[in-house]
C-alpha cells in the first residue's frame, strides 16, 4: 500500500458555484403541473365528498375543498416556477444539478463514483417527451441522483456521455461488471 | 513458504468444485427445526391449539405426520446439500445453489469489501465456520457458505485476497504508526474485562435491549395487576410513593444495565484486533466465535461514538463503515466492523492507525452562531405547543399562575440548554486530506474519513439562510449522508471543490 498527499492549491481549484448550468427542457414545468393538478384533483375530491356527520362541519365542507384547491393551485403555481429555474452541468469530471425554490438545492455527484445509469419515464412524462436520469454509486439503496426534466434525445446524449466516461475510469470502486 | 505461495497451493486446491460439510447440513436442519417450532410454539401451545388438534386428529396420526415432516425435510437437506457447491476459479468465487430454482453466484476478488467467519457453539466441536462474503454492493449483496471447515475457510479467504497480497509483497512496507511490513500480525487492541463492562454500560446496546422488551411491559402489567393483590407488598415496599417509584425506576435501570453488559460479553468476550498488514482482523465472543476481516482498502469512513455515559467515563468505540452500511441503528451497528470498549486515548491511537497521517490535532470548528439561534427557536415552537396542550387539557384554571410561569420558564431554560449543546457538539475540521465532522447532543458521533472518499456532495439554501449568506453543506458517504449545517456560504463552496478536487486526484492516483 502507497501513502501520498498531493497538494492542492485552493485558489487554482474549480469553483462550482461558477460552473455554467444548462436549464432543462421547458417542457418540465408543464408535465410537472399535469402531475401535481392530477394529485391535488383528487385531495379535493376526497375533501369534498367525503361523508361527514357533524352539521357544522358538513356545511364548511365545500369552503374547506375551496381552501384546499386553493392551496394546491399555490403549490402548483410555485412547482412552475421552480421546475423553470431547475438547471445541470456537466463537466469533465462531475455532473451538477441545481433545483428548488425555497430551499435551493445544487447537488454534485463525481463522475469516479457512478456504477451505474438507468433512464426512467411515466406516461405523462412520455406525453411530454421527457426522460428522468437516475445515477447510482456503489452501495447506495437507490438513485443518488435523480436528473428530471431531459428531453429523451439530451438524455440520451448525457446518458452516452456518462457511460463513455464510466469506461474510461480506472476500476478503483467502478470495477468491470460481473456476469451472473 | 511466503505468503504468495500459500494462497498459490489453497487457490489449487479450491479449484474444483467443493460442498459445505454434511455436518453442517444436519445442524442446519436442527437449527431450522428449533426455530420453526420456537416460532408456532405459542400458536400450539396457546389458547389449547394443540389440544384441539390432538382431539381431532389423533395422537398417532399426528406422530405419524410429525414423522412425515421430518423426511421430507431430510430430503430437502439432501438435495440442499447436494446442489450447494462453490470453487475459487482463479480468483473468481463460483457458487452454485437452490432448492427449486438454481442460482450462481460469482464474486471477483476485486469486488470483495468484507469477509467474516462465525462460529456458533453447535457448529465448535466440528471445526465448522459461518463464512460470508460482502462486495462493494453492501449488506444485501452478501453471500453465506453455511457451514465449511475452518481451514478451507481461511484458504477461501486468502484465494480472494491473493492480489491484494501479491501487490502487498511487491510494496515496500512503511512503518506508519508501529505498522509492519506484511505477513507479522501486531496485536492493536485486546479488550479487558473491566473494559468489556464499561463497554456493556456505556454502549446503545442498552437502548436496544429496552427496545426488544418493551413488548414485555403490557403482560408485566397484567401480571402485576392480577398477582399484586395477592403478593403481600406492604411488608417490604417502602411506605412513600415517591420512594417506592424511584426504587423501580433505579431495578429497571439496573436491570437493563446487567443486561447490556451480559450482552458485551456474549458479543465481544475475549476480543482481539490484530493488524494484519492491508487488513484488520477481530475475533471475539463468548459462545458464537466470529472473524471479521477489514481490508484497510476498502475502508471509507471511521466512526468514534460515545454515549452520554460513555462521555463521562471516557469510554467509546469505533465503528468501521464500507460501502453499504447505510442507517439501520444500534441492532444493525453491531453487525458492522466494532472495536468496542476504547478509552479516548486508544480510540486516537487505533484511528491514526486506521487512517495514516491523521493525528487529530487540530480543534473542531463550530458552524455559524445562527444554527444556535434557529434551535432555540425550534425548541421554543414545540415548547409552546406543548404548554398549549397541556392548556387545552387541563384548562386556564387547572394549574396555578405560578405553576404555568414556571413549567413555562423550565422549558425556557431547557430550549437554551439543548440550543447551546447542539451548537457546541457540532463541530468540523479539515486536517489535511481527512476531515473530522463530529455530531450529537448528549451522545456524539465523530466521522473522519479521507476527502477522497465523499461518494457526493450537495449544497442546499433556505430563502432564510440565502438571507444570512449562510447554506447547509450535505455529504453522501458510504454510510450514508452528513450535513453541517449553517456554515458560512464561501467557507462551504470552498470546501466543497476541495472535496471534489480530492475526489479526482485520489482516483487519479
Amino acid at each position: 500500500m502507497t501513502f501520498d498527499n498531493p497538494s492542492l492549491d485552493p485558489e487554482g481549484l474549480p469553483k462550482v458555484e461558477h460552473a455554467p448550468l444548462t436549464p432543462v427542457s421547458r417542457r418540465l414545468a408543464p408535465c410537472q403541473a399535469v402531475l401535481r393538478l392530477i394529485h391535488w384533483a383528487f385531495i379535493v375530491v376526497v375533501a369534498w365528498v367525503f361523508p361527514v356527520q357533524h352539521e357544522l362541519l358538513a356545511e364548511w365542507q365545500p369552503w374547506l375543498a375551496a381552501a384546499v384547491a386553493g392551496l394546491g393551485v399555490i403549490i402548483i403555481a410555485m412547482g412552475w416556477v421552480e421546475a423553470r429555474g431547475r438547471g445541470y452541468g456537466l463537466r469533465e469530471h462531475d455532473l451538477i444539478y441545481r433545483r428548488g425554490l425555497l430551499v435551493r438545492r445544487t447537488q454534485v455527484l463525481p463522475l469516479v463514483r457512478l456504477q451505474h445509469v438507468e433512464t426512467l419515464s411515466n406516461p405523462v412524462e412520455r406525453a411530454f417527451g421527457l426522460v428522468r436520469l437516475a445515477c447510482f454509486t456503489a452501495g447506495g439503496r437507490g438513485a443518488d441522483l435523480l436528473l428530471e426534466g431531459l428531453s429523451a434525445e439530451r438524455a440520451e446524449a448525457v446518458k452516452r456521455h456518462l457511460l463513455t466516461r464510466l469506461e474510461a475510469l480506472p476500476s478503483a470502486i467502478s470495477p468491470k461488471p460481473d456476469t451472473p | 513458504m511466503s505468503r504468495r505461495q500459500d494462497a498459490h497451493s489453497d487457490q489449487v486446491a479450491l479449484s474444483g468444485w467443493q460442498r459445505l460439510s454434511p455436518w453442517a447440513v444436519v445442524l442446519l436442519l436442527i437449527s431450522a427445526g428449533a426455530t420453526l417450532v420456537r416460532q408456532h410454539m405459542p400458536l400450539l401451545l396457546g389458547a389449547g391449539a394443540g389440544l384441539a388438534m390432538v382431539e381431532r386428529f389423533g395422537l398417532r396420526e399426528l406422530a405419524l405426520g410429525g414423522v412425515l415432516l421430518l423426511l421430507v425435510a431430510g430430503l430437502l437437506s439432501l438435495l440442499y446439500y447436494r446442489r450447494f457447491r462453490f470453487r475459487l476459479d482463479d480468483d473468481v468465487l463460483i457458487v452454485q445453489k437452490g432448492l427449486f430454482e438454481h442460482r450462481e453466484f460469482k464474486v471477483a476478488a476485486h469486488h470483495v469489501q468484507h469477509i467474516a467467519a462465525h462460529q456458533p457453539a453447535y457448529m465448535r466441536p466440528f471445526g465448522l465456520v459461518l463464512w460470508e462474503v460482502e462486495t462493494l454492493a453492501g449488506e444485501a449483496s452478501s453471500i453465506q457458505l453455511p457451514g465449511i471447515r475452518r481451514d478451507t475457510a481461511e484458504a477461501l479467504g486468502q484465494g480472494l485476497r491473493g492480489a491484494d497480497i501479491a501487490a502487498e509483497e511487491n510494496a515496500p512496507s512503511f512503518g506508519v504508526n508501529g505498522r509492519t511490513g506484511a505477513g507479522q500480525a501486531v496485536v492493536r487492541f485486546a479488550i479487558s474485562p473491566g473494559a468489556l463492562v464499561l463497554h456493556g454500560l456505556t454502549s446503545r446496546s442498552i437502548y436496544v435491549i429496552a427496545a426488544m422488551l418493551s413488548p414485555l411491559i403490557r403482560p408485566l402489567e397484567r401480571w402485576i395487576h392480577d398477582s399484586l393483590p395477592q403478593l403481600d407488598l406492604q411488608a417490604w415496599l417502602p411506605e412513600s410513593t415517591l420512594l417506592a417509584i424511584g426504587l423501580g425506576v433505579l431495578g429497571l435501570v439496573a436491570v437493563l444495565a446487567l443486561l447490556a453488559v451480559l450482552a458485551a460479553w456474549w458479543r465481544f468476550h475475549g476480543y482481539v484486533l490484530r493488524d494484519d498488514g492491508d487488513r484488520q482482523v477481530q475475533v471475539s465472543g463468548l459462545f458464537a466465535r466470529q472473524e471479521q476481516a477489514l481490508s484497510l482498502s476498502r475502508l471509507q469512513v471511521v466512526e468514534w461514538v460515545q454515549t452520554g455515559l460513555g462521555r463521562l467515563l471516557g469510554r467509546g468505540y469505533l465503528v468501521c463503515h464500507q460501502f453499504g452500511a447505510v442507517g439501520g441503528g444500534g441492532a444493525a451497528e453491531s453487525r458492522r466492523f466494532v472495536v468496542p470498549g476504547l478509552s479516548t486515548e486508544q480510540g486516537r491511537e487505533l484511528t491514526a492507525v486506521l487512517w495514516p497521517g491523521l493525528s487529530m490535532v487540530q480543534p473542531l470548528a463550530r458552524v455559524d452562531v445562527i444554527y444556535r439561534r434557529v434551535v432555540l427557536l425550534r425548541l421554543l415552537l414545540g415548547s409552546s405547543l406543548l404548554l398549549l396542550a397541556v392548556l387545552g387539557m387541563v384548562g386556564p384554571s387547572g394549574l396555578h399562575a405560578a405553576a404555568w410561569g414556571a413549567a413555562a420558564a423550565t422549558l425556557l431554560v431547557i430550549s437554551v440548554g439543548v440550543a447551546q449543546l447542539r451548537w457546541m457538539a457540532m463541530g468540523w475540521a479539515k486536517e489535511g486530506e481527512h476531515m473530522r465532522i463530529r455530531q450529537g447532543l448528549w451522545g456524539q458521533r465523530t466521522s473522519i474519513f479521507p476527502l477522497q472518499n465523499l461518494v457526493s456532495v450537495g449544497i442546499q439554501q433556505s430563502w432564510l439562510q440565502r438571507r444570512r449568506g449562510v447554506v447547509t453543506l450535505q455529504l453522501d458517504l458510504a454510510n450514508g449522508r452528513l450535513s453541517l449545517p449553517y456554515l458560512p456560504e464561501q467557507v462551504a463552496w470552498a470546501l466543497a471543490n476541495r472535496l471534489l478536487a480530492s475526489v479526482e486526484v485520489g482516483q487519479a492516483a
